[in-house]
């Protein structure tokens, strides 16, 4: 009989505060959770047998278990990516964004499994399997934050940790059904996150509540000596800052991404979900709030998810140059150094990864590096100016999160087709280090979906306020997997 | 027909110091095929060639502080070396290196 | 026969001195002992990240104005891919896109005749881990990775073996002067890629270039030089190979260079900006303090020593050869000893003096002042340059000032000083004054010893006998 994975941080403090439970208890509970998790959708990289625990102090996180996506440096524990060349990697240092909520006495429970450093959307290219969606196991969490977004849908924990470069936090929360949200590029450290795309890259939260993920990030964030482009955020503290006043706000969402008549060949849940989108805003608008619709040139957002592929992927090839089995990760085989390391490479890496390093590197040849690398990050530019553009008149830009409720394994629509926009578009977060959160917005034949809340740089506490009014607007804030099959 | 030919591919990939079956080489092929149609829409817009490429997270991102010259403490050796599978005394040991394994 | 000649172009490798790595915390400092100043960051540990050395930044900024280049108003790195057991992130951080300085000079002198090396681009960059081979195996020493690298490149602008060490000359000696670097050679701080190739009469490359890489002494770097010449020739006149672009290595054993790959076979770097590292404004109050503490340089010290000084070629070029000796000789100057007398004793005395007991200027017991004490004296004659050496000796060896030494050997010709003397000695002498004054003569030669006792010798004898004389027979 599980007691306290429907609460909320705040609540959880206030019990531990008073003693109604032990900090054991609930780690007790967050361990038994997890195992009945992972049976069911395999959603962790490396279990831990024994949570290290932590007193309860003033810190709201303190002696509360979290999850943390495998992609984390955590000192002592097994540190993968979920991939095959770092299957044995146990660092020695933790990243910055742990040191902070070890500060904080938080309490690392499961290292949670992902695609593969980060690349891919699907939950699927893990070394330890398919991730499946706990609502539906027939279907994907979304990647590559899957097993965090898993987990927290669970309530194996109220939090747990995810990195983003396109969408890995914003996508798999709405396929979830939980919140997930990525700050602004900088505002946490990515020292110890291992890297993708290091100019897309961000740490971010997965959590039920706006309220809670507001919380975690306010103490996983801060300046750090170890990541130049870290900045000071001291001034911000967005757990005191919510309050929930968002009259006279001033929101968009876009046509070319929202409207149903641009897609002909729409499913039944493409039609559900945009439909409830609408309805979602047209009740948000009662409360004060101007909600317009606006127009972007569909050549700029029709390329997105190419300049994505482009800037991630030769980012990528470079920033996994290291993984060579030399000074960490198991050896390869051959009677050369070169011979050692193409046998690391070749057998460590999903086939995914591996197309993606020669794209990436294709297009970082001397001759092909303006049409294909410098056009995309021109496009970015672009995108970017665009995008600070429509923030000079709007609070935030408010959209629908995929195309429908989490995908089939076997649903093989995914990659193109004319709802490419609306799968992709959360990567324009990444371009320009956008805060940007995802919360759960309704149901779709039993299954979450999410909207989308994108603000300006250093805007974040703006955009978690109107955010938390929304969430309040309607009843999924702290909602639990309801398993449907 | 692509630019990108499966003899580059694999060449490509070796010098990445992966090896690629030929599924995956195909596939690299049609992927590849999708970006450089989106390419040809990005060259479509006009005045694209003027625009400055943006190579960091936030556009005009500049920094003011570099860090100071204060050496920090080496981490023990056991501890660097920990993850390693081939050492020798204080070192990592790989087969012998000879003058032309840069790739 | 064609008139061929050879081109050269250098691109130079030094390692800086600073406490800290370029983009880490690790201690940029030599050991024996493998592994001992490493960061996780000069590992390539997962997550890890570059934080750019404000020191290095300011030091390369430096350099890059010592060359007359054009700096730029922001400071980016890029990475150069590519894969090799010593680059354990499998990209060096270097600069390609924006480098600290382009379109630059240097002057620089070869066998005493001024020259301009033209300067491509200077840049900041990391350095890779060093290799040690075992009989089947080769071991890494991370040490060295990340030690914060300046890598200067020239036109191919020299036209002899001659010229471009020299260059390399100065480069060190404006290195060592501004304290930029140690730029010891012996200790690897120094290495170089050296581009050959050779031009007609109308200065049209008949060759392709050949690119030897990573050569890491002078000696090495003019055989290079010479190998390549000599091969190219042959291979030209004699079709003794077929010629093409390629990357080569120099063989010690041999004096040789020995061919690592072709063009064809050309590593694609991959160059693009480093995203980890945002752009960092360069203020125009920032070059102008480091170009403020900028030192004199050898080359202008030596045409002012030659020019104002008049001094010897053969003096200047000695008195340039370091700093310290230079800056002491310009403190004598400066302190008022004869800039041809002073240069005598710092080339000649001096010099000897350090060579035979193996220490540095710095240390030297006898400072600018001391030394003054001694040219002083010669001047006004107090002493002869013979005394001078034997008191410049002494003075070593006793760690005493010179002045110690030379009221000892100098004549007190003082003449009331004297008399006062001699007035208190026959005082005390009375018994001695009145048996000499009766017959007694050869007491004279007592109050001569008296005399010379109390002035430990030093009363000049003339006056001390005609004062006595004097004084004796009132």
């Amino acid at each position: 009989m599980m007691k306290y994975n429907y609460l909320t941080i705040e609540q959880l403090h206030q019990k531990l505060i008073n003693k109604e439970i032990s900090v054991e208890e609930l780690v007790n509970e967050s361990k038994q959770l997890a195992k009945d998790l992972q049976e069911k959708c395999n959603v962790f990289d490396y279990m831990i047998e024994n949570p290290e625990i932590k007193e309860v102090n003033d810190n709201l996180l303190s002696g509360i278990p979290y999850g943390v996506k495998a992609n984390y440096s955590t000192k002592g524990i097994l540190s993968t990516a979920s991939s095959n060349t770092l299957k044995d990697y146990v660092p020695f240092f933790d990243a910055t964004s742990i040191v902070n909520l070890n500060k904080a006495n938080a309490i690392i429970a499961q290292k949670t499994a992902m695609d593969e450093f980060g690349m891919g959307g699907t939950g699927t290219t893990a070394r330890t399997g398919i991730i499946k969606n706990p609502w539906d196991h027939t279907r994907m969490c979304a990647g590559s934050s899957a097993g965090s977004a898993a987990s927290v849908a669970y309530g194996v924990y109220p939090y747990a940790l995810g990195s983003d470069s396109g969408d890995s936090i914003r996508k798999p929360a709405a396929y979830c059904g939980v919140v997930g949200y990525k700050p602004t590029y900088g505002m946490i450290s990515r020292y110890g996150l291992f890297a993708y795309a290091s100019s897309l890259d961000h740490c971010g939260v997965f959590t039920r509540s706006v309220k809670d993920a507001a919380i975690v990030v306010d103490n996983m964030k801060g300046l750090d000596p170890k990541d130049m482009t870290t900045w000071d955020s001291s001034n911000i503290n967005l757990y005191e800052s919510i309050n929930g006043d968002i009259k006279n706000k001033k929101l968009c969402y876009i046509k070319e991404i929202c409207d149903i008549n641009n897609y002909p060949n729409a499913t039944d849940e493409l039609k559900k979900h945009l439909e409830n989108f609408h309805n979602v805003i047209d009740k948000v608008r009662k409360d004060n709030i101007i909600i317009d619709e606006i127009s972007v040139d569909e050549k700029l957002l029709a390329t997105v998810a190419s300049v994505y592929n482009i800037i991630a992927f030769a980012e990528a090839t470079s920033n996994m140059s290291n993984l060579t089995g030399i000074i960490f990760g198991p050896a390869g085989s051959g009677a050369s150094v070169t011979e050692q390391m193409k046998d690391h490479r070749t057998k460590g890496f999903s086939p995914l990864i591996k197309r993606r390093f020669v794209i990436g590197s294709y297009v970082l040849q001397r001759e092909n590096q303006d049409r294909y690398f410098k056009n995309a990050q021109r496009v970015r530019r672009l995108i970017v100016e665009k995008w600070k553009n429509i923030f000079k008149d709007y609070d935030a830009i408010i959209l629908p999160v995929s195309s429908g409720p989490a995908k089939k394994f076997d649903d093989k629509s995914i990659i193109d087709g004319p709802t490419k926009i609306l799968e992709e578009h959360l990567q324009i977060g990444n371009f320009g280090g956008f805060p940007s959160i995802t919360i759960p917005c309704g149901f779709v034949n039993d299954l979450p979906v999410g909207l989308n809340i994108t603000g300006n740089i250093f805007d974040d506490a703006n955009v978690l306020n109107i955010a938390y009014a929304i969430e309040s607007k309607m009843e999924y804030k702290n909602q639990i997997v309801k398993e449907v099959k | 027909m692509s630019k990108f030919t499966k003899e580059m591919v694999d060449s490509y990939a070796e010098k990445l110091l992966i090896g690629l079956t030929e599924e995956e080489n195909a596939m690299v092929l049609s992927e590849f095929d999708v970006i450089d149609k989106d390419i040809d829409i990005v060259n479509t817009i006009e005045g694209i060639e003027n625009v400055e490429v943006m190579t960091h997270a936030l556009d005009n991102m500049q920094i003011k502080e570099l860090r100071e010259d204060i050496a920090g403490v080496t981490p023990d050796i056991s501890d660097l070396l920990f993850n390693a599978k081939n050492k020798i005394g204080r070192e990592i040991e790989v087969p012998k290196v000879v003058g032309n394994d840069e790739v | 026969m064609e008139n061929l000649h050879v081109v050269i172009g250098l691109e130079m490798h030094c390692e800086l001195k600073s406490n800290s790595k370029v983009f880490s915390d690790g201690r940029n400092a030599y050991s024996d002992t493998a592994n001992i100043n490493v960061s996780p960051v000069d590992m390539a540990f997962p997550g890890i990240l570059p934080v750019v050395n404000k020191y290095c930044v300011e030091e390369a900024i430096k350099m890059a104005s010592i060359l007359h280049c054009q700096i730029p108003d922001v400071m980016i790195f890029d990475r150069k891919n590519y894969y090799y057991p010593d680059l354990p992130k499998g990209y060096q951080i270097t600069q390609c896109s924006k480098p600290v300085g382009i379109n630059g000079y240097l002057e620089y002198d070869s066998g005493n005749k001024i020259k301009r090396a033209i300067i491509h681009d200077i840049h900041l960059e990391e350095d890779s881990a060093s290799l040690d081979h075992l009989n089947n195996t080769s071991i890494i020493d991370y040490n060295r990775a990340g030690v914060p690298l300046l890598e200067v490149v020239t036109e191919p602008c020299f036209n002899c073996a001659k010229d471009a060490v020299s260059f390399l000359e100065n480069m060190i000696k404006i290195y060592q002067y501004t304290n930029i670097s140690d730029a010891d050679t012996k200790r690897g701080q120094v290495r170089c890629d050296v581009n050959v190739s050779l031009a007609n009469e109308k200065g049209e490359y008949v060759t392709p270039r050949s690119e030897t890489k990573n050569v890491n002494s002078l000696g090495n770097i003019f055989a290079t030089i010479n190998y390549e010449e000599k091969r190219q020739r042959e291979a030209y006149f004699n079709h003794s190979e077929e010629l093409v672009q390629e990357t080569r290595r120099f063989d010690e054993d041999t004096q040789t260079t020995i061919r690592m790959r072709t063009k064809v076979d050309a590593i694609d770097y991959k160059y693009f900006i480093e995203p980890n590292i945002p752009p960092f404004k360069i203020e125009k109050e920032m070059v102008d303090k480091i170009v403020n503490d900028i030192p004199e340089l050898p080359l202008s010290r030596k045409q002012r020593y030659l020019n104002e000084y008049k001094l010897t070629e053969e003096d200047a070029n000695t008195l340039i050869k370091n700093k310290d000796l230079s800056d002491y000789y310009d403190e004598c100057i400066k302190i008022g000893i004869d800039k041809q007398i002073a240069s005598n004793w710092v080339t000649v005395n001096i010099l000897g003096e350090l060579n035979k007991s193996n220490i540095s200027i710095k240390d030297f017991y006898i400072t600018p002042n001391y030394l003054k004490q001694i040219t002083d004296n010669i001047l006004n004659n107090n002493i002869s340059s013979k005394q001078a050496k034997e008191i410049f000796a002494k003075s070593i060896l006793e760690n005493k000032e010179p002045n110690t030494y030379i009221k000892d050997n100098t004549q007190l010709s003082d003449e009331s000083y004297l008399r006062d003397l001699i007035v208190s000695i026959i005082n005390n002498n009375l018994a001695q004054k009145e048996a000499y004054l009766n017959g007694k003569t050869n007491l004279f030669d007592y109050f001569v010893g008296q005399v010379m006792k109390e002035t430990k010798g030093k009363a000049n004898p003339v006056i001390t006998k005609k004062l006595l004389r004097d004084l004796l027979n009132k």
